[in-house]
């Protein structure tokens, strides 16, 4: 006995000893593990502050010159002698009002989509009508672009845009946003369309995932009651994902806000303000793209500060949407 | 005795996977009928034809009658939302909806009636009573269902059903996740409920179904091996499968 225990107790110190040659090999291949990670993630804090520096510093001598100012003026002349007039009032109102139009249409749509891929599509067709909306996110948006500007563009301008029109020519309000003074084939309108197409499969696809984690005891324990599909994607569906579908919402609006190349060549690049959506317009994005170029001074100073303000914007729209978010989960818990 | 449900050479089938091969059995109004029997023996599935929950997903489909109140449930014209109205069904795993307890039971009601507040309150707090979870809740209705505790959640669900009022209801294994005084709470909670509804439940616990139930199926692989009373196939079991089963054997 005592010598089984002995051998035992022999191997078991020789093991040990090898446990620890090998864990001592370990520590250094694991510390620059570590120290490897680690880097990786704070490369990205230092990539964004440098990012946000850069704008600073190239966008002081606008930020001098103009000061609040240039939040609120309406005009943009950057050619004029002596002083340039420049204002970011027409590039914020042409992306906020485009981004809204976007999603008051893409959410609808994609939200529909997603309720009926997850919840009412027949097996067959479910993947090939997934497929097309993925492949609708891969297409790259100058393509977008194009066909915005020689087709949907002159469809819009001579098919639907008359009719609207003419159809609210006599209701106040109305016939201001959909005046038929600016009629054009490059206006806030058709980006906007094209900006609904682009992130509606942002839109579709968080969604169907989303939905997709809803247990399916709890959509049959909706349906046991005797629930119809709409009172069971109403009341139970939406309420679960809640969450997700924010989420997925505010990362489309955060890609529609910051979309360039696309609506550089169809909004028209007007810096006028016009009530109509009709009206050739312009984007923060749109702005700099087609007038970077060919500037300098003040006038590109002042470009950057507008994407500075395109920063600051998608921030607060970020920001917000994790307000919200955490109202919403404190509503909900308790 | 009343039949209320009688389940007429009942096949059904996943794709082309048999999983019931002739089912011939009644449920007896204002009893509670068990099934018993190893997982996959189909238990699961026949309760789930009973109420057409088969029909949510594609490839799954029903051969034979189930004739529940004289009219075959399983035609194609059936109104499914009406038929699961009054067949109930408790779920093996607490399924309270994402809203406040009060809601929880109010939002079956609202879909079917037109009920004024106080008679909603009303309703809300029989349903609860029934469950024998008034006490518990009482002071916190608007709290989110998924804040009780799992047995709480299954007695929440339970009131649920019971307060649509319906004819019937299905119990699937309703005491596998919980812990053994929730599981007697809820064994109480069936031996009162058979007074006004037909019930038939699902379970893997022997002792339970000798308990809870009057008439016991043991199923096996697809088939209804014996069905009878309770008593009987716990003590003189004919077929030597449910006696095997019974006393442990296999399963």
């Amino acid at each position: 006995m005592t010598t089984i225990s002995e051998s035992s107790k022999k191997l078991d110190m020789a093991l040990s000893k090898d446990r620890a040659r090998v864990l001592k090999s370990l520590v250094l291949s694991d510390k620059l593990f570590s120290f490897a990670t680690r880097a990786a993630a704070y490369a990205v804090l230092v990539l964004l502050a440098g990012i946000i520096i850069s704008l600073i510093i190239g966008a002081w001598p606008a930020m001098k010159a103009f000061g609040f100012e240039f939040l609120v003026t309406r005009r943009w002349a950057p050619q004029l002698e002596p002083e340039p007039v420049l204002g970011a009032l027409a590039p914020i109102y042409g992306t906020l009002v485009s981004s809204f139009i976007a999603m008051l249409i893409a959410v609808p749509f994609g939200l529909g989509i997603a309720i009926f891929l997850t919840e009412l599509c027949p097996h067959s067709i479910r993947r090939p009508i997934r497929l097309s909306i993925e492949l609708l996110a891969g297409i790259p948006s100058i393509i977008y672009g194009m066909w915005g500007f020689f087709v949907l563009g002159p469809f819009l301008a001579n098919y639907i845009e008359p009719s609207i029109v003419a159809a609210v020519a006599n209701i106040p309000v109305l016939n201001s946003i959909f005046s038929g003074e600016m009629v054009s084939n490059l206006s806030l309108f058709n980006a906007s369309l094209i900006l609904a197409i682009m992130i509606l499969p942002f839109i579709t696809a968080i969604a169907v995932d989303v939905f997709s984690t809803v247990p399916p005891v709890l959509k049959e324990a909706a349906y046991g009651i005797g629930c119809t599909t709409w009172e069971v994607v109403n009341n139970v569906v939406l309420p679960f994902t809640r969450v997700g579908v924010v989420g997925g919402v505010m990362l489309a609006l955060g890609r529609a806000l910051g979309e360039t190349m696309a609506v550089t060549f169809i909004i028209g690049n007007s810096f006028k303000i016009s009530g109509s959506i009709f009206a050739p317009s312009t984007t923060i994005s749109a702005a700099i793209a087609s007038e970077f170029a060919e500037s300098e001074g003040l006038h590109q100073s002042a470009l950057i500060l507008l994407g500075l303000l395109l920063f600051v914007l998608t921030f607060i729209v970020l920001a917000s949407a994790r307000f919200m978010l955490m109202r919403l989960e404190k509503r909900a818990g308790a | 005795m009343l039949e209320k449900i009688s389940v007429k050479n009942l096949k059904f089938f996943y794709g082309a996977n048999m999983a019931l091969k002739g089912i011939n059995i009644p449920l007896y109004a204002n009893k509670v009928t068990a099934f018993i029997g190893p997982s996959g023996c189909g238990k699961s599935t026949l309760l789930r034809v009973l109420n057409r929950m088969y029909d949510l997903y594609p490839g799954q489909h029903a051969e034979g009658e189930v004739v529940f109140d004289g009219r075959n449930i399983l035609n194609s014209g059936e109104d499914l939302n009406l038929l699961r109205a009054r067949i109930g069904m408790v779920f093996q795993k607490p399924t309270p909806f994402p809203m406040t307890i009060y809601d929880n039971i109010a939002f079956g009601l609202k879909l079917y009636e037109n009920l004024s507040k106080s008679e909603l309150d009303g309703r809300v707090e029989d349903a609860l009573k029934r469950a024998a979870l008034w006490n518990e809740v009482k002071d916190k209705l608007g709290a989110n269902g998924l804040s009780l505790s799992g047995g709480q959640q299954q007695r929440l669900c339970i009131a649920r059903t019971v307060a649509i009022k319906p004819e019937v209801i299905l119990f699937d294994e309703p005491c596998s996740a919980l812990d053994p005084i929730s599981t007697a709470k809820i064994e109480e909670l069936i031996d009162e409920l058979k007074a006004e509804y037909t019930i038939a439940i699902v379970t893997h616990n022997m002792q339970q179904a000798a308990r809870v139930s009057e008439y016991t199926a043991f199923m096996y692989l697809g088939d209804l091996v014996e069905f009878d009373e309770t008593s009987k196939i716990f003590t003189t079991p004919t077929d030597p499968r449910t006696q095997d089963y019974i006393t442990g054997r296999f399963g």
